[in-house]
């Protein structure tokens, strides 16, 4: 299928978005105590598309929200009784604006883990029904290096419409799913289709974005070198000053563990499933007592290992997007790209 | 405010003389202004310490954790920090013989934007209230003001306070980093990680958020030091201070004017009772 490029200006763009907003269901990022969470919007001026990257949280809620609905039941003496929650409230079709590379790429590592085995239906339906739009990014900020990791970010192909700057305040509209492409068609009033230079224009732009990180480094050696890495004594040393608490995880656009627990009044109850992470100290203590990560540094272990060594090797993906969330929410800042690249480079023992 | 000499100094002297096993302070993150804590082992690292007006995280939290239980720590406590310090003591959660306590007197830290960070410039105690060794020149208790946030919250209605709260509630969600963060929730195990007794809901909603977040201020009333730990760790940005300033502010209006941990052994509002408590709410 023959993918169209649309080329408009920062008013075209923001007559686009403003189109956008009246006809369809659309989260863009919106700004709440500081920070940028996706939002269900009225209107352009209350939400920000090219939102701050370090300040903006990830798009996984509306697709992994922190908290679910999964099932109600009703336990009698005559039996028990299972039922469907009515209206998951992020299963319509929408339209999701100003989403990061990172965040985009974060769900296709998703994708791999609940369309794998057992498919979450749930979890299916949300990614069919919406439209990722990207956002502008310039420039990597203090803690970015996506483009350090297994996913071209040159080519975004996570989004159904991407977003790109372009020379002299031109900017380009690209579709780059069927999905993408018709959703473009549809609302392209106002939009021409670019001319050949833009291929070219949004290569010199993306050149100058990768050109712009601070952490490089390279994915596949991190990875073969990790692997050995399960007895390292660096592990023991570098959570000292990590606190325990679970904002790494949950701030993660590609952390997907979650715990079950029902909230029941009297004999009714619903089944709710929500965000769990394994640097809780309880998310491995099993019936009995027995808990085989009762110290931080085998969680931290854990962590580090899951992301780089073990979805790796299972999906082909490495369960981190670079983002840098993690580091930025963390109580004391602790890096995963400082943690791994110690670790691959520790002695082999 | 730069002690960062001094505290070096102390801390290669005390690894020197065999005193501590852990030291407890401050360092570069190594990618921008900003200072994480450190625990250091062995007198190699004292170089990596430094003391700032970036020293922002309240250390005594580390004195909670499996790196520092049953070993000789030194540590470096500022005003707010030493308060803690003292609770923890009070409480029974670490051995005085066990600690050396390089106390600061402070002169405020700053806060992201780089100004002077509101829990300083409303400070009642910037100097170290316990210590081994001191460092600066103490400048004295201040006086007791109230938080503006709090005055302003104080004047608007019930159901505009409901709404405004709900609104903080839904976007928690629920790390726990505030928890984590404080050096006085130690609990081994908190009750609202408790699965056999279903004390709180196991779900992230908004509602087990304000459950569980109420809850906590409560067992903090009149012992929390304003560090504001809580508040820098929320990835949520929440105004965490907004809880803990409200029930400081009635504390010291009805109990004597209390405020947590500024003597030695002091027991805390809610654990002595005094003839001149207020009894006018009991029916």
């Amino acid at each position: 299928m023959n993918l169209t490029t649309y080329s408009t200006d920062p008013a075209g763009l923001q007559s686009f978005y403003e189109a956008i907003i009246s006809a369809h269901d659309t989260y863009a990022p919106v700004e709440k105590f500081g920070k940028y969470d996706f939002i269900k919007v009225d209107a352009l001026s209350s939400c920000n598309p090219d939102s701050p990257i370090p300040k903006t949280m990830s798009v996984k809620p509306l697709f992994f929200p922190k908290s679910a609905r999964v099932m109600k039941y009703k336990a009698t003496s005559e039996g028990t009784e299972l039922s469907d929650t009515e209206g998951d409230p992020l299963a319509g079709k929408r339209v999701v604006l100003g989403v990061k590379h990172c965040d985009a790429r974060g769900l296709q590592v998703l994708d791999a883990v609940y369309k794998w085995d057992y498919v979450d239906t749930d979890y299916e339906k949300r990614r069919e029904n919406t439209i990722l739009i990207s956002t502008r990014c310039n420039e990597a900020s203090t803690h970015c290096f996506c483009t350090s990791l297994d996913y071209d970010v040159e080519k975004l192909d996570a989004f159904d419409v991407a977003v790109i700057n372009g020379l002299d305040g031109k900017i380009y509209l690209q579709a780059r799913t069927e999905k993408g492409e018709f959703f473009l068609k549809e609302n392209a009033n106002g939009l021409t289709v670019a001319n050949g230079s833009a291929q070219e224009e949004m290569k010199q732009q993306f050149e100058k974005f990768a050109g712009s990180f601070r952490l490089k480094m390279d994915y596949s050696e991190i990875n073969e070198k990790m692997k050995g890495r399960f007895d390292s004594a660096v592990f023991e040393d570098i959570p000292a000053n990590c606190v325990s608490c679970n904002t790494c995880a949950f701030v993660c656009p590609t952390c997907h563990c979650f715990k079950i627990s029902d909230e029941k009044l009297k004999d009714e109850g619903v089944r709710y499933k929500s965000y769990d992470s394994c640097n809780n100290v309880y998310f491995t203590l099993m019936a009995g007592g027995h808990n085989p990560r009762p110290v931080k540094y085998r969680r931290w272990r854990q962590r580090a290992m899951h992301k780089f060594v073990y979805y790796k090797e299972r999906f082909d993906m490495n369960l981190c997007v670079g983002c840098g969330k993690c580091t930025i929410s963390c109580p004391v800042n602790i890096s995963i790209f400082e943690v791994v690249n110690r670790v691959a480079s520790s002695m082999q023992e | 405010m730069d002690y960062t000499k001094q505290i070096q100094d102390i801390a290669g002297r005390l690894f020197s003389e065999n005193k501590i096993d852990v030291f407890i302070g401050y360092r570069n993150t190594g990618f921008d202004e900003n200072q994480v804590p450190v625990l250091i082992n062995q007198y190699k690292d004292v170089d990596q310490l430094l003391f700032t007006d970036k020293s922002v995280f309240n250390l005594a939290n580390y004195l909670k954790y499996e790196h520092t239980r049953n070993k000789r720590v030194g540590l470096v406590v500022k005003g707010c920090d030493s308060r803690a310090l003292n609770l923890m003591l009070t409480e029974k959660q670490v051995k005085r013989e066990n600690l050396y306590v390089v106390g600061i007197a402070c002169k405020g830290v700053v806060d992201e934007t780089g100004e002077m960070a509101q829990n300083c410039i409303e400070c009642v105690m910037p100097d170290a209230v316990i210590f081994d060794e001191m460092l600066g020149t103490p400048s004295g208790r201040r006086e007791y003001q109230e938080n503006a946030d709090v005055r302003e919250l104080d004047g608007k209605t019930l159901t505009e306070r409901q709404e405004y709260f709900e609104e903080v509630f839904e976007s928690c969600i629920r790390c726990n980093a505030c928890r984590h963060s404080c050096p006085l929730c130690y609990c081994a195990k908190c009750c609202i990680d408790q699965e056999t007794a279903t004390l709180f809901q196991g779900a992230n909603t908004t509602s087990s958020a304000f459950h569980a977040l109420m809850t906590w201020s409560l067992h903090l009333a009149g012992r929390c030091v304003d560090c504001r730990n809580c508040e820098k760790a929320c990835p949520s940005h929440l105004p965490l201070h907004l809880l803990h300033k409200q029930n400081e502010k009635v504390i010291y209006g009805n109990f004597q004017e209390h405020l947590a941990g500024m003597i030695e052994e002091d027991r805390g509002a809610f654990y002595k009772y005094s003839l001149s408590d207020p009894d006018d709410f009991i029916m």
